[in-house]
């Protein structure tokens, strides 16, 4: 068993390997890379080559290729000291085209195009445009030179799966204070010092707290291992896939808190999320008072729950409520076949599956605003009644469809020999329903069970749609609409691992389930 | 009794040309007399036995008159016709009875006028055909290509191996992206709306032929057949089809419903395709949700589609139960 399960796992891995893989050639191959600055107003205030130098930007940020123009390699020798400032100077102000550049120009764009040329990379000189009469460059029209390389799709894969997973270490921020280093506290400084709360910090790391206990559900924390499924760009900028399902949203929580340079106030301020950011001590005013070194990146606290959690919330319930209640359904109507009750669920089957779902969501909406219950999702004055109706819209189709096949796996099994066999031993009806029929006919429904748990972490995109849940059912959606590429893979990954690992799961549980089921046996 | 009377003599026959003895003949007496089995007949016969379906029958009927005879007769045109009003803002989100006292009686203003003035009746059956056209010919492609790859699939091992791990990606491929990157490629237009849907929605046709065929396979009555030589082609179609038609008919009576439902959700998110079909006519007619009085041009798109999705519904799924052999005695 051990040897089959790790095959299923490997071979998983592999097809969601292969998904990233066929996501990415779809994401940054197929698609125009030009329709990004279709609702970009950026874009149409650039003009001749500003616009060509603006587009290679955007494309670097959306992750589509690799631009390196040639003030920038300049600068990146500078620093690291092959060439001196005096060069620098004289080389940075390209000419008009490659004949008026001076001696040292010509020199260092010669360097500049050996150099990636060498490494594959296609490098464009656009020369300058002037005013009529003129010597002045127009709007836009400075000389430009750069070189840029579409990103190897094998590359990327690469790339991408090898920094899904970071663990923070003491040597990542540049240049700290003090000693690199762990420091274990009893005494969270945070609490002002007197509270018990163990906690272990960081200096040179990224997160200062790397472990942390608090008092949100599971009141441990962790910043030591980050999982980063990409870089959003557009959806919400700067931060990972992962993070944007997984931040708490609404409004911001306040409670006191003492900062670093002992300071106590009334704060929404998380300061376990401190992170590290080179030099922004110095910067700011109100930095230098709260804070004692660079660790000044803090996320503020919000009073709502993530993306991720209401979407889970809603979806776990109306899962439990749809098994608690298809189960005896289901087995209701296999029971009093071809009777009242049997005819009013399959009419109710049919309703569900044929009505178009956003039919029978707005219509769920409407009987629920006709009954008073609230209809949109407000975070900012939570009651429990507003939940009521997205779990209801979620689980009553789910209770049709679970019904549908567990009358039709009962119904098959009442023709069995098994059954003809126990009646006529003299077992009464229910005692053959309960333990011999419903045992039998429940493990292909069981085969569900993990995979409708997890994806409910992936939300639902018309109920959220309809009744303004900020879940994560809408992220694909608006990623896809605003082509963000970094999320479009990460949120396909995740879909990808929840669903692979319902399969394995289900299969388990079903083989526990059935002990006659067994998947290392080769006759089939 | 007298008209059938004949007088031998007219025949101009010997006595022997008009008399001769008949041979016992075996094959003759092994005939059976029963009448004769025809298959689809059959299916006939059990199908209009049932007085309801008689009567959903004749609502489809009704409902295909609409979406496909009545815009021609009409001569609707979707480029021209719903814009007719535009200018006149008297015309805009009427209700029935308003629309009928402003534009005197007919069928055309009996759902009232939509936010540009339009007739909501007519915009409702001219989507309705772009709606069924779509749902039709997309149940079509992938329930031929997928019947035929998933038997394959069911037969042969070694393409199972290889085709399960195709099944593995492409159904964790998320379907909104996939069909969103089609229609960014390719525009939002019917046939790249169709091309989106089958290109892939074969597979899970073809996934679930395979397990019926992998049930079927293995039963001793094709294994006997299979040791008596008979050619893997003639097992599956003489014997393998016949037990998926009632499967496969039924399966076509979900698909059918299901396009009609993608189709509006798709077009809900903002995928869907450019022309004024039924969900493109319920996601344009949301807002209307929020004025008081507006609700029928909402509710009338998708009352036309829940009604279309289930009928066809109904008539697959009958025609499935009618499709099995065991229901014709």
């Amino acid at each position: 068993m051990t040897k089959y399960l790790i095959g299923r796992i490997l071979r998983a891995l592999l097809s969601v390997v292969l998904v990233v893989a066929v996501i990415m050639i779809m994401v940054y191959s197929f698609l125009d890379k030009q329709s990004i600055f279709a609702t970009d107003p950026n874009y149409t205030k650039t003009k001749l080559n500003g616009r060509e130098t603006y587009k290679m930007q955007k494309w670097e940020e959306y992750g589509y290729l690799d631009y390196i123009p040639f003030s920038d390699w300049l600068k990146a020798e500078l620093k690291a000291g092959s060439i001196t400032q005096e060069e620098y100077d004289s080389a940075a102000k390209l000419g008009k085209n490659y004949d008026t550049d001076s001696a040292e120009t010509a020199h260092f764009v010669q360097l500049f195009k050996e150099k990636y040329e060498s490494e594959g990379y296609e490098v464009v000189r656009l020369p300058g445009q002037t005013k009529p009469n003129s010597k002045k460059y127009k709007e836009g029209g400075n000389p430009q030179l750069y070189a840029y390389k579409d990103i190897p799709i094998l590359k990327r894969l690469l790339t991408y799966f090898t920094g899904l997973f970071k663990v923070d270490n003491i040597h990542n921020a540049e240049s700290v204070e003090g000693e690199r280093g762990l420091t274990f506290t009893l005494y969270d400084p945070v609490y002002g010092g007197n509270k018990f709360s163990p906690a272990i910090m960081g200096n040179g790391t990224n997160h200062k707290y790397l472990l942390y206990f608090d008092e949100k559900f599971p009141f441990v924390h962790q910043n030591l291992l980050k999982i980063q499924l990409g870089k959003s760009y557009s959806v919400n900028e700067g931060v990972d896939v992962f993070d944007t399902m997984t931040q708490t949203q609404g409004a911001l929580e306040y409670s006191t808190i003492t900062y670093p340079s002992g300071v106590v106030e009334q704060t929404a301020d998380d300061l376990h999320t401190a992170t590290y950011i080179a030099g922004s001590r110095e910067k700011g005013a109100l930095n230098q008072r709260y804070y004692v070194d660079d660790y000044t990146g803090v996320v503020t606290a919000k009073d709502g729950m993530s993306k991720m959690g209401y979407s889970f919330l809603i979806g776990i319930i109306s899962v439990v409520i749809a098994y608690l209640l298809a189960v005896p359904l289901g087995v209701l109507m296999a029971l009093k076949k071809d009777k009242l009750v049997d005819k009013l669920g399959t009419f109710y089957i049919i309703f569900i599956m044929a009505v178009p779902s956003l039919g029978y969501i707005f219509i769920f909406r409407a009987v629920g605003n006709a009954i008073g219950l609230p209809t949109t999702f407000n975070m900012n004055e939570p009651t429990w009644l507003m939940y009521v109706l997205p779990i209801i819209s979620l689980s009553l189709p789910s209770i049709a469809n679970l019904m549908k096949w567990l009358r039709r796996y009962m119904i098959d099994q009442m023709n069995s020999d098994y059954v003809k066999f126990a009646r006529s031993g003299g077992l009464s009806e229910g005692e053959i329903f309960s333990k011999h029929i419903l045992k039998n006919a429940i493990i292909p429904v069981v085969h569900g069970i993990p995979g409708s748990i997890l994806l409910s972490l992936t939300g639902a995109i018309i109920t959220e749609r309809v009744y303004v849940v900020p879940g994560v059912g809408n992220v694909l959606t608006t990623a896809i609409n605003q082509y963000d590429n970094g999320v479009i893979v990460g949120v396909a990954l995740f879909y990808a691992v929840l669903s692979v690992t319902s399969v394995i799961v289900g299969d388990i549980l079903m083989s526990v389930m059935d002990p006659r089921i067994s998947f290392t046996s080769k006759a089939r | 009794m007298a008209d059938n009377l004949y007088n031998l003599d007219e025949f101009n026959m010997s006595e022997e040309e008009l008399f001769s003895p008949v041979d016992r003949d075996s094959l003759e007496s092994e005939r059976i007399t029963a009448p004769r089995y025809s298959y689809w007949k059959s299916v006939f016969r059990v199908f209009f036995r049932k007085k309801i379906n008689i009567i959903v029958l004749s609502l489809l009927a009704v409902l295909i008159i609409f979406s496909y005879v009545y815009p021609a007769v009409i001569s609707y045109n979707a480029e021209v016709d719903p814009y007719v009003n535009l200018m006149d803002g008297s015309a805009k989100h009427l209700t029935p009875s308003q629309a009928l006292a402003k534009f005197g009686g007919g069928i055309k203003w009996i759902l009232g006028s939509g936010a540009s003035g339009e007739s909501t009746f007519d915009a409702i059956w001219y989507g309705s055909s772009i709606s069924i056209s779509l749902a039709l010919i997309c149940a079509a492609i992938n329930m031929l290509v997928g019947v035929v790859i998933g038997a394959v699939w069911g037969f042969s091992r070694k393409f199972d191996v290889f085709m399960t791990e195709v099944y593995n990606v492409v159904a964790n491929v998320p379907y909104i992206l996939l069909i969103s990157v089609i229609v960014l490629i390719m525009s939002a237009s019917f046939w790249s709306m169709v091309f989106a849907l089958t290109v892939t929605g074969w597979i899970g046709i073809a996934y679930f032929i395979r397990t019926q065929v992998i049930i079927i396979r293995d039963r001793e009555y094709n294994l006997a057949s299979r040791c008596l030589g008979t050619p893997i082609t003639r097992i599956a179609t003489k014997n393998i089809l016949p037990f998926l038609t009632s499967v496969i008919v039924t399966l076509v009576a979900t698909e059918i419903p299901s396009y009609i439902s993608y189709e509006v959700f798709l077009s809900y998110i903002g995928m869907g395709l450019k022309d004024m079909s039924l969900g493109k006519l319920i996601e344009a007619s949301q807002n209307a949700m929020l004025v008081p009085g507006w609700e029928i041009e909402f509710w009338s798109p998708v009352a036309v589609a829940s009604i279309i999705a289930v009928v066809l519904y109904v008539v697959g799924q009958n025609l499935g139960d009618a499709s099995d052999p065991r229901t014709h005695m």
